[in-house]
This record gives C-alpha cells, structure tokens and sequence, in this order.
C-alpha cells in the first residue's frame, strides 16, 4: 500500500516533535554551564543506515557530524549492537566529531530484532583533558594535546553501565562529575526520544514508518534536485581568507571552493584551498559537507528540511593534506573559524547560480577568554561571544549586533560581567561606520571596552577580519576590519592580532575590541536618501561617511541635522 | 428576587478578544451568571463594552448603579505591539551603553530561522535616533562611581521633547541597586516637561540583566500612553453610564486583578491580560474541585493558548518573550500557537497537505461562513466532517454555515490534488492541526517534566472543545473537561481573580554571606510596600495575605529557582533550610541537584494578594432531566472510515450524573463538544462536562 500523504504528514511533524522535546530535555537536565546555559548541544534521529530524518536546527554543523558517527559506530562493532547500548565517541578523524570537545551519543532503537533509526545527540563538555582547562587550546600542535581521544565505545552495553569506561572519562577530566553527569543526561535524552519512537511504531506500525524516513529524505533530494535543475550550468569559484592559524600569526589562510553545477548535479571542489595548518584551524571534510547543506538549504528555503535526502544531492571534492582535509593528527579545536569562512566562500560561489539572493561578507566571528586570579586567589574564567552583523542582503540592510551563519551565541550581560569577575565594562556599543556603505548598507558590529581590575590576567582571542575584511559586492564597499587594542590612545598602546592565546594583561590595562562589520551590497551613491538620513541621525553612519563614501550633499545634511537637534 | 431595597447587586466580567467582546454577569444575591457577546469594536474596544453593558441594563432592567465591580480582560497592548502602533517612545541610558538595546540577545533562536540569509532582528520599539546618553555610572555594588551629571540631562530631555517623543524608558547600569539616578531623571522631566510618560526600570522591572530590563521598560513606556488614553475613557464612560463603583479592575499577565489606577503606569504587565483570565478560570475550577491538574486549551478562530495548572496552582515564569519581545514581569506560563479554526490548509509543491500558518481570521473567515472565503480551513473541514452542524450555527445564531461551500473549497484546494476523498482530505486537515495542538501541550507540560497521564484538558473557547477529545485520548491523558460555558470560560475568571502585586529586590550575594536578619528585612520592605497598594485601593488589612520567595542559584548557573518560603520571614532562623529546599526543587524541575555546590541569591519576591468575592463555580443544572429529552436529533459524522449516525445532545438539558456515550455531538450555544467512539461524557455536580475513555 502506497503510503498516504496524511500518515506520512503527521509522522513528520511527530519526529519534529520528538526531537524537539529531546532537545529541551537535553537542556533541561544538562549539568554543565555550557549545555544549559549556551545550549551548545544539538539533537537528531536517524534512520538505520545513519542518514538524518529528524532534526531540530540549533547547531547547524552538528547535523554533518552525526551520520559519519553512526558509520564509525557500525565499522566498530559490525552486528555487535544491541538493545540497550548506548555509544559515546568524540574522535574528529575516526568518527567526524566536530572537534573533541564534543561527545557524541548514539543509542540504537529495535523493533524486535531489528535496528530501525539512532536517537542521538552531540554535546559540549567542560573538561576532557588537554593542554588547557576546557580543552581547546589554541596552541595545539596536534590532535592528542586536544584532550583524551575516544573512538565509539560503548557506554552502556545491553542497558549495563560499563564502569570501566566511566572509570576512564573520569579520570582524564578535569571535571569528572560534570562531565559524567552531562553524558547520562544525553544518554537519557537519547532513550527518551527511543521510548517516543517506539510509540510511534506501534501506533502506526513499522512499515508505515520506515517509509516515512525513506519518503521524507526522498521528497527532499527530489525537491532539490528540482531547484538545482533550474538553475543555470556552469563552473562558479570564489575564496575567503581567516587571519592566521593563531600559531603562525602573519599567514592568512586561503578557502577555495570551485562549484560545478550540470543538470541536477552540484558538486563543491575545495582543492585549491590551503595546505592544513600547524595550528588547530583545520576542520575534517563531514563539516565542510556540512557548510554546504547549510548554504543549500539558506539559498533553497530556510524551511527545506536537512536530512539525508540534501546530504545524496551534495557532491564533494577534497585535497588531502589540505586545511580542509587534514591529514591525522593534524589538531582542530577551532575549527569553527575554517568552517565560517567555508560557508561563506561557498554562499559567495552560490550568487553565481541564484543572483538575486546576494549577501555581502558577514562581520567577524569568535570568541574572547580573559582568565586569571580574582583578589582573593580565586581563579575565574570569563568567557564573551560578542556580536558580529550580516553582510547587506539584495534589497536589504544587513542585521547588526547579531550572530550570524554557523554560529549563535547569547551576550553576556554587563551587569553578570561586573558582578562575577573583576572587570568593568567602559562601553558596549554598534561601532558607526562599520557596516560597509552600499546602496545596501552591511550590518554594524559591536564594541566593547573593558578596565581589567585583576591583579593580573592572560587574554585569549579566536576573532577573525582583522586583516582580511568582509567583502562588499556589486559596487558595495568592504566592511570596517576588527580590532583588539590594549590601552588604546596611550604611551603603552599594543594592537594584538585576531587570534593569539595567552596574553597578560595587568590591573589598569584597558581592554578594547571592536568586531567587524558586514560589507555593503550595491554601489552607496544609490542609496536611498531618506534611509541614509536615518542611519546618521539613528548614529549608524557619520556625517563624514556620508558625504565621502554616500556622497551626500553636505549643505543639505547638516540643514537636516541642525533641524533635528536644534543646533545643540 | 430583588433583595430588600429591590436592587440587584451585578458583578460585571468583560472580556475583549478580537471578535467578540465576552460578558459574565454575576448577580450576588441569586449567584446566577447572564453570558452573552457583542462584537468587538475597533478603534475603540470601549464602544463595545458600554453599548454592550448598556443593552444588557436595558433589557434586564437593572439600574447602572447596581454594578458593584467590575473586571475587564483587554487586547489594548497586544494588539499596539503587534500592530506597531504604540507611543513614538523615547529611551534614556548610561553614557557609552547604547549597544545594550540595540544588541540585545544577540543569538537568533531555533530552527529555521538560523538558515536565514534574509534574518532581520525583531524591530526595535525605539530608535538609535531617540536614544539619549547621559552621564552617570553605578557599580555592581551599588555604589556610584560617576555621579549623574545634570546637565546632560537636561540636554537629554530637550531633545527628547524637540522630536516629539511621547513617553520615555529610562534604564541605567545596576539601578536595581542604586535607584536615585533614575529618580532624579524623572524629577527632571516633571520638571522640564511634566506631560511626558516616564518609565523606570527600578521601578518597572528592577532585576539584574540590563537588556531584559531595559526592554520591559521600553515595552511599558511604548504602551502607556494608549492604555492610559484607553482606561480614562472606560473608566469615564462607566461613569457616565451610572457605573459607579470603585472597584474596577482589569486582569493582568500574572492572572491577579489591579484597579484600573495602578494597571495604566504599569502597562508591560498586562500584554497578556486577554489569555490570562482563562487560566484563572481552571485555576479555581482545580482548587475547587477533585480536578487539581489542569492542562487548559483555549482553540479560538486564529491561534490558541495553552498553559498548565499543577495541583490547583497555574504555573508562573518571571519572564520571558511575549509577541517577540522580552519582558521581564512575572506572568502566566502561557503557550500560544499560531493555529486555530480559522487556520488554512494547503497542499504544498512537493504534494505534502500543510496547515497555516496563514489564517482566514474572522474576515472573510471560513468558506463555510459565506462571507468570501475561498480557502479551505480547519472549520471548514470540520463543517465537511459533520461535527460542526450546519443545523447549530456558531455564537448564538450570527453566522449561518454553507457546507457546500466547505465541501467545495477542499474538494478544489486540498483533495483533488491529493487523489484523496473529500472527507479524507477533511480528515487529514483536522488530523494534522491536531498534531500542531499536541506539540503545543507538550511544551507546557512534559517538556517541562510534567507527565501528561495526571492531567485533564481543560477546554473552552469557540474551538476549543470540538477538537479536545481526541487530542487527549492520543496524549493519552486522563480526559477532557468542559466548562458549562465554554465560549465565555475566560470572562468568567475576570469573576474569579484576586488583586495580585508583585514585588522583587535584585541583590546578587553568596547565600553563605546573607543574614537571616537581612532577608526578613528585605522581605518586610517589600511587604509593607504591597500592604500601602493595597490600603490604596481599598482593602482592609484582614483580606489581604502575602506570600514570599527568594530566587536562588547555583554559583555560575545562568537560571535562577523561586524558592517559596512558607511563613513570614521573621520565622527564617536558619538559611540552610532555604537551601535544602532549593536543592530539592532543583532535583525535581531538572532530574538533577548539587548539595556541593555554592549557592546565591538573586532576588527577593513579595507577592501581595487581596481576595475579592468570587463568582460560584457551580451552575444551575436541571433537575428534571432526562438523555430522551436532551437528544434533540441525530447528525452525519466521519470518525474514522464513513459518515455514521451520531446523536446530538443540547448540553442545557443534562443534568447532574447524566452519561452521554459517544459517539456523540453535544451542542450549546456558544460551543460543540465531540465524544469520539468508546468515550463517555459525564455531568458532574458543578455543571462540568467530563470526557473520559471507556475503552
């Protein structure tokens, strides 16, 4: 009987359901601060041959990382899986595992004797060994200084704990307890969504819902297939650049993609891009795949569900021994920085075959750590995503303040900032002039200065555009370029790069960083006058700006200002 | 009978919705409820509730100054933010601090909208233009490291009234802890110009978090003004009516009562008023009953509201986003979708049948409605369906419904292309809305780690009962409660609602390091100011109760647990039962507790409570009864494979004990009830219909 579209509808929106009460579980018993509070953790089911038929978007590359999971899981243990096993593994080379901070959780379900789908899910850890505390160091030379390394082992075998293997995770963390508490929540998370799935096969049989999973990933590669076929054949290259490795500070590094698009065919080739990198930026290919689902589905329809079906349409094409195939053990904790260049080079080759869904390079991505010891010896680590912006979009300003493509991170209240570490913010604002001009103006960064008020403490930066700006298209111009300045305007001025790890900074020292701003898309001159008036009463753009990059009349500005502030 | 001076004695609950405006009126001496509906009006929402009132008095009879309270739920603030036309607002901040409401959360959210290359953050309500910086800075202490310089101020404040603001927001750094600059600023503007509306966020929402704080302000100043205009007008059209009475009240996101003086400056608090007095409603019906847990469902034309009642208590959060916009108040835990009847079903490119989001609302409406609609939505498909009959029309006889018409617009739209039969096709709609339905409940109840199996679902609006009974038998729940009048179930809890204030004190502190004497004498300040509100508005001293709390966390965590505490706080001899306490609601909202680890204080809560008389639960039921007399005639339905006879019972005619076994159709003027194959319905003594499976 061929499946009926109702059945097959509401089964889909009951595994969206699942995976969305997974996910909320997941956060809700999460020990961590990392997992309840950034809910850096993603969610997803699988069909038995470990392609995605559910997912919930949080994280988008985690989705990439799974299926390659499930793989090494079934290349480990062949026909050796059981109900009631549940798998952990965090190995980047051996199981895709974005880097190893992430452990992975794969429980399989079976109906009677047969494997039907993986419950699983991917989540940050506080503590899994390594050169620093939380593992990541930017100083890695190779993957084993990246904390302990674990390929798809068992966690539970047949519903038993193994204590052995928590008896290793604990003692290769600096945060056993947590660590161990974080896991069984995923492996509770994972049987929680089994329990629901297994309701859902006894409700509308087994049959009925193995092609659903079959029918969705279908319906989805044909709709793709449908869209690529409408668009015109060719070849499309275009390149990004990060900073440096973090090791080797004055060498950017090079992200190619070339697209060759033939009928329903797309294939991404990253060949050309650099060599792998000394330091730990380099990312594993199921990642780079994973930034091309990501721009797909971004250029298809943000609603075009991710699953196995897009991941059957996507052809790729690597370089062995290059940052974007690295060769074992070459190190990855900061990968997200390769992977955010990727999925722009690639939206950017993108425009070739869809121009009228242009975006110009978004602001700069990452992270700041100023670590060190509070006044009464206490240590504390104060860690800050701070907001980049969109590139302009076609027809369309881009967003300021705001995380953007693979990344989503909360700000940190100032107000948590000044009561928890010994640091007060001078300022947090959008920085003027640092969207791109353009008929479109790309989004505004964010600033934020800070007076360090430990006795001493060492700041780590994984920024990115502070060399290499974001790019203006059709006639826009580049977005401002990041800055991180200690003492800015001082004798002792020092201008730091944007990614370097342990620098030390003293009491008094004051701490400026400055975010890059989106480009702009079209040429400014024909910019709108009224938005363009708006943008500098609202303070986005400078008087300056306005007459040099907009070429405003300068006559007629200031008349506008001085109506709007009565000369004050 | 008319007591002793022949005049009656009404209390008067008006509720507003988008369609219709909801009257209950309750005669205190005889305890009987008038319910009835005028539609609503727009501009003004208080055309309708006078000229409403003003027929009712008409026709009973009454004198307007038999009014002795009244209760309003309105949509005035929901319906400005979702329109954007709130006051062109002003917002005053830390000299160097504008990125704070600019930037805001900074991350996206969930799901698709991380694919969005299009992304726009949710506008902001006031622009970078009217933002103004003064200088002034306070310490994570409370200390005042630059003092507020006047003249900055000054200037502040001239330009504000140069560009016509309306209504300002003030919020400084840490002026939880060190409201004087804020103060002074207000001083300032009554001084220099004494009509601005003036919100500050010490006063609004004083808790740490500078952009959740400073956005509730803003919210409350966008709305002030509008709210202001709106209750002056109803309050003077009362007046004017013969309304004369003290006791006005209108309902807020927390689900307590305020005196229309205190709701106008605090408008933020009640962007939710119109769902809350619905859940209100199930609250009293949980405490007065053996029906202690409530999963209440509210399915109107455009969206549906859910939220849950826990052993007789609603749930409450402290804050969160309402309408894309973050709010930090504590209000009802409140779940809404963006599905309802009136929600259109389509088939989509690649052949799947979609239903919404898009919406047929009241106009045109459904096709059945004969007014237009040529899109097939979730009424339609039930009208197909035979559980909406054509022979009982909706809302008390104002719309007739045209089958044809619904058959048509599925038959065309949905089943033609889908190869399915029409009542297939109708099926699968009403199928899959009850999927979108089901997904909304969970995230009230098991996602929040309440099981499903303790609860009933209790529910009411126009929709709200002709789908409940399947969805709670799928949920496998325990059943399905109606309210003897479902389409007015939330203008009744305006009848049932106390005065509730709330009160909290922000200070972040080690609970290691906090004295017990410190606590009571945080917890006694707030209580006095809710004892003066209240003494305000009115209320003697014995009718008034408190109940206190105190927001702790574990050290690091970025959420934080009201713990109650159970007496008043001079009895707080020892803090380490606070945190005992804490550790064991932290193991049963998260699975999970750390006795190890440190744990702080965050905030202080006061809530203030004035009880007010309310509306008995108990309706009159017939005493003469019988199922003969209430089967009033069969319909043709679809359950599962072909239209089957079905009879249909009128709902006033069942009394006390009477047993309905489905299928059936039970059908009253404002609402149709569905009992599926192998479910019962039962009348309990309160007048409440109660679904259960017999199966």
């Amino acid at each position: 009987m061929p499946l009926d579209p109702i059945t097959a509808q509401v089964i889909q929106n009951r595994l969206s359901g699942i995976v969305q009460e997974m996910q909320t579980n997941i956060f809700r018993t999460g020990y961590s601060t990392i997992v309840r509070e950034s809910q850096d953790a993603s969610c997803m089911i699988l069909d038995a041959n470990g392609d995605v038929v559910g997912e919930h978007v949080i994280l988008p590359l985690h989705i990439a990382a799974l299926p390659e999971v499930i793989r090494a899981i079934y290349k480990a243990y062949g026909d050796r899986i059981y109900p009631g096993d549940a798998f952990i593994t965090n190995h980047p080379y051996i199981s895709g595992v974005t880097h190893s901070i992430d452990m992975a959780v794969a429980v399989p379900v079976f109906v009677g004797e047969k494997l039907v789908a993986f419950c699983t899910s991917i989540a940050h850890k506080s503590d899994l060994g390594g050169m620093v505390p939380g593992t990541g160091s930017g100083n890695a030379r190779e993957l084993f200084q990246e904390g302990i390394q674990y390929p798809p082992v068992k966690f539970t075998d047949r519903g038993q704990v193994i204590p052995e293997v928590e008896a290793i995770l604990r003692a290769n963390s600096r945060t056993p307890d947590v660590i161990l508490g974080d896991i069984r929540g995923q492996v509770g998370t994972a049987r929680l969504g089994e329990e629901r799935l297994l309701d859902m096969v006894s409700r509308y049989g087994l049959e009925t819902v193995l092609e659903t999973f079959a029918d969705l990933q279908d319906k989805t590669e044909k709709r793709v297939r449908r869209v690529v076929s409408g668009w015109k054949d060719g070849v499309f290259e275009a390149e990004a650049w990060v900073d440096n490795d973090g090791i080797q500070l004055d060498r950017p590094i090079l992200y190619h993609v070339r697209i060759e698009k033939t009928g329903d065919r797309i294939m991404f080739d990253f060949s050309e891009s650099a060599d792998q990198t000394l330091g730990p930026l380099n990312v594993r290919p199921p990642l780079v795949r994973g930034c091309c689902y990501y721009a797909m589905v971004a250029m298809i329809d943000p609603e075009l569900p991710n699953n196995g079906g897009l991941a059957r349409v996507v052809e790729t094409r690597f370089r062995r021994g290059s940052v974007l195939d690295p060769l074992f053990p070459a190190p990855t904790n900061t990968y997200m920085a390769s992977a955010t260049a990727v999925t722009e080079a690639v939206l950017q080759a993108m425009n070739g075959l869809i121009p009228k869904k242009k975006v110009a390079g978004m602001g700069g991505v990452g992270g700041m750590v100023i670590g060190g010891q509070r006044h009464d010896g206490s240590s504390y680590v104060q860690y800050e995503l701070i907001g980049a912006a969109y590139g302009a979009r076609s027809g369309k300003d881009g967003a300021s303040g705001v995380s953007v493509l693979l990344d989503n991170a909360k700000t940190a209240p100032i107000e948590v900032i000044e009561t928890e570490f010994p640091a007060r913010v001078r300022r947090f604002e959008l920085i003027t002039d640092s969207g791109g001009a353009g008929e479109y103006r790309g989004g505004l960064a964010a600033r934020r200065e800070y007076d360090i008020l430990a006795p001493k403490a060492q700041l780590t930066l994984r920024g990115g555009k502070h060399t290499q700006p974001p790019f203006g298209t059709d006639g826009g111009k580049p977005g401002r370029l990041g800055v991180c300045i200690i003492n800015p305007g001082q004798e002792n001025e020092q201008s730091l790069p944007s990614r370097f790890g342990g620098v030390v900074l003293q009491k008094g020292d004051v701490l400026l960083l400055e975010k890059a701003g989106g480009g702009g898309l079209g040429p400014p001159k024909e910019r709108n006058w009224d938005a363009l008036v708006e943008d500098v009463l609202d303070g986005y753009v400078s008087f300056e700006a306005a007459v040099s990059d907009y070429g405003a009349d300068p006559d007629r500005l200031r008349e506008i200002l001085f109506d709007w502030t009565g000369g004050e | 009978m008319n007591n002793e001076t022949g005049v009656r004695r009404l209390r008067v609950g008006v509720d507003t919705g988008g369609t219709f405006t909801d009257f209950v009126i309750l005669d205190e001496e005889r305890g009987t409820l008038d319910v009835f509906k005028v539609p609503s009006t727009r501009p003004d929402q208080a055309d309708g509730i006078i000229g409403g009132l003003a027929e009712f008095l008409a026709s009973s009879g009454d004198s307007a100054s038999a009014v002795t309270f009244f209760c309003h739920g309105t949509t005035v603030g929901t319906n400005a933010i979702l329109e954007g036309n709130g006051a062109r607002t002003g917002l005053v901040v830390t000299e160097g601090f504008r990125g704070v409401y600019e930037v805001g959360e900074q991350a996206r959210g969930a799901g698709s909208i991380i694919y969005d290359l299009f992304f726009d953050k949710p506008p902001r309500l006031v622009p970078g233009r009217l933002t103004e910086e003064v200088r002034e800075r306070v310490g994570s202490a409370g200390e005042v490291l630059l003092d507020l310089d006047e003249e900055s101020v000054r200037k502040a404040i001239r330009q504000l009234v140069r560009h016509g603001v309306e209504s300002v927001a003030v919020c400084f750094l840490f002026s939880f802890k060190h409201p004087e600059h804020e103060e002074e600023v207000r001083r300032l503007f009554k001084e220099i110009a004494p009509n601005m509306n003036v919100s500050i966020s010490s006063e609004i929402a004083p808790e740490i978090r500078e952009y959740y704080r400073m956005s509730t302000t803003v919210v409350n100043a966008y709305l002030n003004p509008l709210l202001e205009l709106y209750v002056k007008s109803l309050d003077d059209r009362l007046r004017q009516l013969g309304v004369g009475t003290d006791q006005r009240y209108i309902i807020r996101s927390n689900g307590g009562v305020a005196s229309f003086d205190t709701a106008r400056g605090r408008s933020v608090q009640t962007i939710l008023s119109g769902p809350a007095a619905g859940v209100v409603t199930a609250q009293h019906v949980a405490e007065s009953t053996d029906l202690a847990n409530l999963v209440t469902f509210d399915m109107g034309g455009t969206s549906t509201d859910v939220a849950l009642v826990k052993e007789g208590e609603a749930v409450r959060r402290m804050g969160g986003k309402v309408h894309n916009l973050d709010v930090l108040v504590p209000m009802l835990d409140i779940h809404t979708v963006a599905a309802g009847g009136g929600t259109i079903a389509w088939v989509d490119e690649m052949g799947a049948l979609q239903v919404g989001p898009r919406s047929a609302g009241s106009d045109p409406g459904p096709a059945c409605y004969g007014k237009g609609g040529t899109e097939p939505t979730v009424t339609d498909a039930n009208v197909v369906l035979g559980v909406l009959s054509v022979a009982q029309p909706l809302a008390g006889g104002a719309l007739e419904l045209d089958r044809q018409a619904a058959e048509r617009v599925i038959s065309e739209r949905i089943a033609k292309p889908l190869g399915l039969s029409v009542t297939a096709a109708a099926r699968g709609i009403v199928e899959i809305v009850n999927v979108k339905m089901q997904e909304a409940i969970k995230v009230v109840s098991s996602n929040r780690g309440y099981d499903l199996r303790d609860f009933y679902l209790f529910a009411f609006g126009g929709a709200g009962p002709l789908h409940a009974s399947q969805i709670a038998e799928e949920m496998g729940m325990k059943g399905v409660v109606i309210p003897p009048y479902p389409g007015v179930t939330s203008a009744l809890g305006l009848l049932l609602s106390d005065v509730r204030h709330d009160y909290v004190f922000a200070d972040l502190k080690d609970l290691d390091e906090v004295k017990p004497s410190y606590v009571a004498s945080v917890l006694s300040k707030l209580r006095g100011d809710g004892m003066r509100q209240l003494e305000e508005e009115g209320f003697a001293p014995n009718r008034c109760h408190f109940v206190w709390g105190v927001d702790l966390r574990y050290i690091g965590q970025g959420y934080q647990l009201t713990v109650p505490l159970p007496d008043i706080p001079k009895a707080i001899e020892d803090l380490h039962q606070l945190r005992r306490r804490f550790d064991e609601a932290h193991l049963q909202l998260t699975g999970h507790f750390a006795p190890e680890e440190r744990v702080e204080v965050v905030n202080y809560r006061v809530t203030a409570i004035a009880s007010v008389p309310r509306a008995p639960l108990a309706v009159p039921l017939p005493e003469d009864a019988s199922l003969e007399l209430a089967h009033v005639g069969d319909t043709e339905v679809f359950f599962q494979d072909a239209m089957e006879k079905v009879p249909m019972y009128q709902r006033s005619r069942l009394a006390a004990g009477m047993e309905v076994a489905g299928p059936a159709i039970i059908i009253q003027n404002d609402s149709t009830t569905v009992l599926g194959p192998g479910q019962a319905g039962v009348v309990d003594g309160w007048g409440y219909l109660r679904v259960e499976s017999r199966r």
